[in-house]
């Protein structure tokens, strides 16, 4: 806050108080109420807000709370103004003029109290609430004054007709029966505002709206008390009028103050920092630091969530993705930086970013732990995504094993039924038919023998390719070419033989491809390349198909956990319309 | 009389050898069917007294199309083949109702015609 503006406000509310005092003075005996009662709900309550007002202003500027606190002040010492220049002059412009802003205070302290403490609307509802209740203060007072006869809203000695327009009181009972309505539909509306935000509220908020909930369900027991004695008692006593509205009073000049408490209260207790500090020096076991934090924080839905490089995502203590949540809602994320790389993520209440600072200073005392949470929660990731592709191995195992049995089944075994009943055929025949009916019967059996042979021979390949042990992945790569339906260019083999679980994943990772080009991608032309490179073997196998594989599906994703299980990389360029590209880095020592 | 037979298998290649070798065995083939629901309908009209059938079928398999046999009245004797061996079958030859079971390599005029009782031979 500019210093130059809070010096001119805090001056000018200083004369405005003293204004306002020097002038009920003049006017002595007119006033029905006391002097002393006069002062403390104009000056009073003007100073008192408008001071705690410039302190909540200065402290924090972006929260509109401060001003809208001296807007209230400075309302309120307008309007006294303004009511000693009526009793002063008795004059019936000056009346229109006080009447029109005399509720001006009440509409600005309403939009405090329907925005505090985030400092600006947040729902509909409340946007709604604060236009109408402006509404409900110099719009509905200047239809008051041109409707209703002045002697009813409170002008005894003006005439009947202020601006001599004419229409007198004609509409009097109907204009003053909305307005006591829509003052009663707006409390209740401010009510249900406060209430909501109550409930909705997380731990630090309730933390600042209380002080301001608590003056003001005093205000309104001891306001509702003082009614509901003045309607049951026909003729109170005076000292029992007195005692109620200086209590009113009292509450008034207290509850800015309440404000302030409830404005510093978000502002966090910095001994927590301390505190946090001693906590962290003893060892914890894992998962608590989140407990410690919410604590520091007085915000029990607290959550970590740990950045895994490898991953490219967040996750909790146990190694499960976290989603952050989107800017604007309830719940803020502070991400924890160490040498600009993010380490962690804080979620919390919205509330705790009124202190930055303090999430900060948290967040710092608390790095190491996080750091060492934060590989830990790594190292559960990783065991769960070995878990993980473990099952899927083993899954993956026995999903072969009956590809096999059904490809026996319906190949090589049907193959041997038939020899076998042509056989039976020709022993039945024999001594009834002819030598060379006998012969092509045999022909026939002969040469179902030798598919059944190819077969068996093709089954026994897709289960362990020989060509793989025997001669290396070169010429196994050149085999796997030149038995493809589609044609294949091998661009690079490497000269020589490598472990045999690199060579075997490889020769995988290259007919899977292929199967895929040739089943899914519909592609013509397919490339296959292995090369050495420092320390790994790079496969990479190129289609001009449909692209648009996908890396999740049981083909590749079995391929990925094979080549994860060499500590290899695979990766698959795939995008639509395309073509393919399949890569594995397969590290294979030296 | 020589005992009328419905062979139920998908593969063609196997019908026709099948049928080649039981004609040669002294049965009468009256029919083929090629799935599950076409063997319930032929074995109906047909009415043979075997039916030969497979226990791989395209679309119901051969021990529901037994119990579907067996539902009508005086069903035919059924007998199971598979290229499997029996024993891949667990308990579920026997439960069936379907009189016995011939692996497909060992099917012959002989092994068939001992399921079936001298009643049955008219």
């Amino acid at each position: 806050m500019n210093p130059r503006l809070r010096l001119a406000l805090a001056l000018a509310t200083l004369v405005a108080g003293l204004a306002n005092v020097a002038l009920l003075l003049r006017a002595g005996d007119d006033r029905e109420e006391s002097l002393v009662y006069l002062v403390i709900t104009i000056v009073g309550v003007g100073w008192s807000f408008v001071g705690a007002g410039l302190v909540a202003w200065s402290r924090r500027p972006e929260n509109r709370t401060g001003a809208l606190m001296v807007a209230v002040g400075l309302a309120q010492l307008l309007n006294g103004l303004l009511f000693n220049g009526v009793i002063l002059v008795r004059e019936r412009f000056a009346f229109a003029l006080w009447f029109l802003l005399a509720t001006l205070p009440e509409g600005v302290l309403g939009h405090l109290i329907a925005i505090f403490p985030d400092g600006r609307a947040t729902t509909r509802l409340q946007r709604v609430f604060i236009i109408a209740n402006y509404a409900a203060t110099v719009p509905l007072a200047l239809v008051q004054l041109l409707l209703v006869e002045p002697g009813r809203l409170g002008c005894t000695d003006c005439p009947n007709d202020i601006f001599g327009l004419g229409g007198r009181d004609r509409y009097g009972d109907v204009v003053l029966a909305v307005s006591d309505l829509s003052l009663a539909v707006l409390t209740a509306l401010l009510l249900w505002i406060v209430v909501m935000r109550w409930r909705h509220a997380a731990e630090p908020r309730r933390r600042s709206l209380a002080p301001v909930a608590l003056v003001g369900i005093v205000l309104l027991i001891v306001y509702m008390t003082g009614q509901t004695l003045k309607a049951v008692l026909p003729d109170p006593p005076l000292a029992l009028e007195v005692g109620f509205n200086l209590a009113i009073l009292i509450a008034l000049v207290l509850w800015p103050l309440a404000f302030l408490a409830g404005l510093a209260r978000t502002r966090l207790d910095r001994s927590a920092v301390g505190d946090l500090a001693v906590q962290l020096g003893e060892a914890l076991p894992p998962g608590r630091l989140e407990q410690v934090l919410a604590r520091a924080l007085h915000d029990p839905t607290l959550q970590l969530a740990y950045w895994l490089p490898d991953r490219d995502a967040f996750v909790d203590a146990a190694g499960r993705p976290v989603e952050l949540p989107a800017a604007g809602g309830d719940r803020a994320v502070t991400i924890l930086r160490h040498d600009g790389d993010p380490v962690a993520a804080m979620l919390h209440d919205a509330a705790l970013d009124e202190d930055p600072a303090l999430v900060r200073a948290v967040a710092a005392t608390a790095r190491m732990t996080i750091e060492n949470e934060r590989l830990q929660a790594e190292v559960r990731a990783q065991l769960e995504e070995v878990r993980a592709s473990r099952a899927r191995i083993v899954e993956f195992g026995d999903a072969e094993r009956r590809r096999v049995e059904r490809n026996l089944h319906d190949g090589a075994q049907q193959r041997l039924v038939s020899i076998s009943l042509a056989l039976g055929i020709a022993r039945s025949q024999v001594g009834a038919t002819s030598e060379q009916e006998m012969a092509v019967a045999l022909d026939d059996a002969a040469a179902e023998l030798r598919l059944a042979l190819v077969e068996l021979r093709e089954l026994a390949r897709g289960i362990h390719p020989v060509i793989l042990s025997e001669a290396g992945l070169g010429p196994a790569l050149v085999s796997l070419a030149e038995r493809s339906p589609i044609p294949v260019t091998v661009t690079a083999v490497p000269p020589e033989r490598l472990p045999s679980r690199v060579e075997e994943t490889a020769y995988y990772v290259a007919s899977e491809a292929l199967a895929n080009a040739a089943k899914h991608a519909h592609a013509t032309a397919v490339s296959i390349s292995a090369r050495r490179l420092e320390g790994e073997l790079l496969v990479e196998v190129g289609d001009d198909g449909v692209g648009g594989a996908d890396p999740d599906g049981s083909g590749l994703r079995g391929l990925a956990d094979r080549v994860a299980a060499l500590d290899g990389q695979l990766r698959v360029y795939s995008p639509d319309g395309k073509g393919t590209r399949i890569t594995a880095e397969l590290p294979c020592g030296s | 009389m020589r005992p009328t037979l419905l062979i139920v298998d998908d593969h063609p290649g196997f019908r026709s050898l099948a049928r080649k070798l039981l004609e040669a065995g002294g049965f009468a083939v009256v029919g083929e069917a090629a799935n599950g629901h076409a063997a319930v309908a032929t074995a109906r009209q047909l009415r043979p007294d075997v039916v030969l059938l497979d226990i791989q079928l395209p679309d119901i398999d051969g021990f529901e199309v037994t119990a579907r046999l067996a539902d009508g009245e005086a069903g035919p004797v059924v007998v199971l083949t598979s290229t499997r061996d029996r024993v891949d079958y667990g308990e579920r030859v026997e439960r069936s109702g379907a009189r016995g079971f011939i692996p497909k390599a060992e099917l012959s005029g002989a092994a068939l015609r001992a399921f079936l009782g001298d009643d049955q031979v008219r």
